[in-house]
């Protein structure tokens, strides 16, 4: 079964996402991405009105997660869908602005796959955009739990 | 209590003691003095008494040879003329005695001279009239004594004892008047004097109250002040620490959020810079392709003119939007460090300081030989210490001393070390090109150098080393002239221990 994966991204500044979305694309990455600016919003988006995460059995998911958001943090989204029996097979990936090491260690306890520090060195962050989307076109994401 | 009270009290209790001392002194030299005058006048008052006596006892001496001669003529019983005889024989050594005794008293000696000459006749009569019985002329004695009966010599003899009985009278009242006055004066002295020790212990005793009460509020007050002054300093502290806690999390949550806007203003002036790249091939495909012709590559036509100024305006703008952003995310991350390690937990371990810094040096032998410079380290006290505190202290100054070398002169950085009452003094020393020292505080402050600003860096290096020394409870200063080299130097507490800084965290 090959369902298309489609990205999930929770980020709160426009300007990101949309920067993420524009070297997702350019590396030639067209699979959908799914937007969401707050935490509510897509924690709603993934594990559904009943908050089980029934609604994406079997739908290969792709999260691209800021830990920054403004209603909640980053981290206990991470924590929510790794411990989640529909979810836990989705790669996440953290692109934050915080490189504390510390909170790198942590996410990756977690069970985060990459974590990408939003470098303002742009060409770096494009280049690590880009390969993210190289990264996500050879990769078969496991299909979820089923 | 002010000063001048305490020091007005304290020279009233030193003249009182003083006072006192000099009471007890005179009433005790006085008293001395008052009672040898009083013995003095007791000697002779008892010297005249015995001149008395002894006046007496002559005259009872002469009555006995009197009656004696008397008893004999009228029984011629040998018990009289032995009776007589005995009292003859005792005149002459109690007149002595007298004279001895009154030598002393031109008057008396006068007296005496008569007495004695008037005792002598008196003698004389009585040889005669012993002679007289004697030889059995009792008629003859008889008549002789009752001449010497009219002639009364007995009676001048009593008499002039009398008058010198007098005298000696007159001398007893007198002396011992004199006696009399010097111990009532001893005597009033001794209780005045007494009375004024007592008086003084008195103003004394409620001196030393008085301000035994004033030294116990002092000290009440004192104690109630170093109870509220730790209250105090703790209170302080607490509330410092939270302002420091509450400026760590604040420069950690600003430079976060700084950097969120910066990776767009980074990212859509990269785009931007694309999207210029697009823009200006479009113009130049434009203006450059004649009208008609056959479509060519429009990154091969070159822009000429107003278009070519204008895409180096373009480009202009955008390299300094560039770099400014790249060096305020230099400093933001700056900042971050800095926060960061001001919340790190420093690790208390033995260091063997010089093995240590040797180590630092030869990660830093690259620099220093492209620097020419020589980096001695002597031997260094070994302290307990945070290991990565102490590291990023030592690579910072002696990163900065290869850094600051003059130009064409090879350098000599020198590392010192010497332990002084429980602090380890480190010394980084170089001959570069020196601090002027109007920039010694400066340099110390984040984002700010001094001198000349021909090597790259951030202005952190110092404050960030500055920072931890007093983490890790030390001083540092520097001292140094333009041109002269600098000496950096380092205190630091030989054993450090976490737990007077993470016990009140």
């Amino acid at each position: 079964m090959t369902l298309p994966v489609t990205i999930i991204m929770i980020e709160d500044d426009e300007g990101h996402a949309r920067l993420i979305e524009r070297n997702i694309r350019r590396s030639g990455v067209n699979n959908e991405i799914v937007s969401f600016a707050n935490g509510t919003a897509a924690m709603k988006h993934l594990f559904g009105a009943d908050g089980t995460g029934l609604a994406q059995k079997g739908n290969a998911l792709l999260i691209l997660l800021d830990l920054n958001l403004p209603d909640m943090s980053g981290i206990d989204i991470l924590k929510q869908i790794k411990e989640n029996k529909y979810l836990k097979a989705s790669p996440v990936v953290v692109l934050t602005t915080t490189d504390d090491s510390q909170e790198i260690k942590r996410c990756y306890e977690l069970g985060c796959n990459v974590y990408i520090t939003k470098p303002v060195n742009y060409e770096n962050f494009a280049n690590a955009i880009r390969q993210l989307g190289l990264f996500f076109s050879v990769i078969q994401v496991p299909p979820a739990a089923s | 209590m002010t000063a001048g009270e305490q020091r007005r009290r304290a020279f009233w209790q030193i003249l009182l003691f003083a006072a006192g001392l000099l009471v007890l002194t005179v009433i005790s030299a006085g008293s001395v003095y008052l009672v040898n005058k009083a013995r003095d006048d007791s000697k002779w008052v008892v010297h005249t008494l015995e001149v008395e006596n002894q006046l007496n006892a002559l005259l009872l001496e002469i009555r006995r040879a009197e009656s004696g001669v008397r008893g004999y003529l009228l029984t011629r019983s040998e018990n009289f003329k032995t009776d007589h005889d005995k009292a003859v024989a005792a005149i002459v050594p109690a007149l002595d005695r007298v004279t001895r005794l009154t030598g002393d008293n031109p008057a008396q000696r006068e007296g005496i001279e008569k007495l004695s000459a008037a005792i002598e006749i008196r003698l004389g009569q009585f040889t005669q009239e012993m002679d007289l019985v004697r030889q059995g002329q009792i008629d003859k004695a008889t008549f002789l004594m009752n001449e010497a009966a009219a002639a009364d010599t007995t009676a001048a003899i009593g008499s002039l004892a009398s008058a010198m009985i007098q005298e000696e009278e007159r001398l007893f009242r007198l002396r011992t008047a004199n006696a009399d006055r010097s111990q009532t004066f001893a005597a009033s002295m001794t209780g005045i004097g007494s009375g004024l020790v007592v008086l003084l212990a008195l103003i004394s005793i409620w001196l030393v109250r008085r301000s035994a009460g004033a030294r116990d509020d002092a000290e009440a007050r004192l104690r109630d002040g170093n109870l509220n002054l730790e209250a105090t300093v703790d209170e302080r502290t607490a509330d410092l620490r939270e302002a420091n806690d509450e400026i760590q999390r604040f420069a950690y949550i600003v430079s976060h959020d700084l950097r969120s806007p910066l990776v767009n203003i980074m990212g859509f002036t990269s785009e931007l810079e694309e999207l210029g790249k697009d823009i200006f091939r479009r113009i130049g495909g434009l203006t450059g392709v004649p009208a008609g012709g056959p479509p060519v590559d429009v990154a091969d036509i070159p822009l000429d003119g107003p278009d070519k100024q204008l895409s180096a305006d373009f480009s202009e703008a955008l390299g300094f939007i560039k770099s400014s952003i790249a060096r305020m995310d230099r400093l933001i991350s700056a900042i971050l460090n800095l926060t960061r390690e001001g919340r790190r937990e420093f690790q208390p371990e033995k260091i063997d300081t010089r093995d240590f810094v040797e180590t630092i040096v030869s990660t830093l032998a690259h620099q220093s030989a492209e620097a020419q410079a020589e980096i001695h380290v002597e031997p260094l006290p070994n302290i307990v210490s945070d290991r990565l505190a102490l590291e990023q202290i030592f690579s910072n100054l002696i990163d900065n001393a290869i850094k600051y070398l003059r130009s064409g002169v090879p350098g000599e950085i020198r590392i010192r070390g010497r332990t002084k009452l429980g602090y380890a003094i480190f010394e980084i020393s170089d001959n570069g090109r020196g601090i002027d020292p109007k920039d010694h505080q400066r340099i110390f402050d984040l984002f700010r150098r001094a001198g000349t600003q021909d090597k790259p860096g951030q202005g952190i290096g110092l404050a960030h080393v500055r920072a931890l020394v007093r983490r890790l409870g030390g001083t540092m200063s520097v001292s140094s002239e333009l041109n002269a080299g600098s000496t950096f130097t380092i205190t630091l507490p030989i054993a450090w221990n976490a737990s007077n800084r993470n016990a009140d965290k």
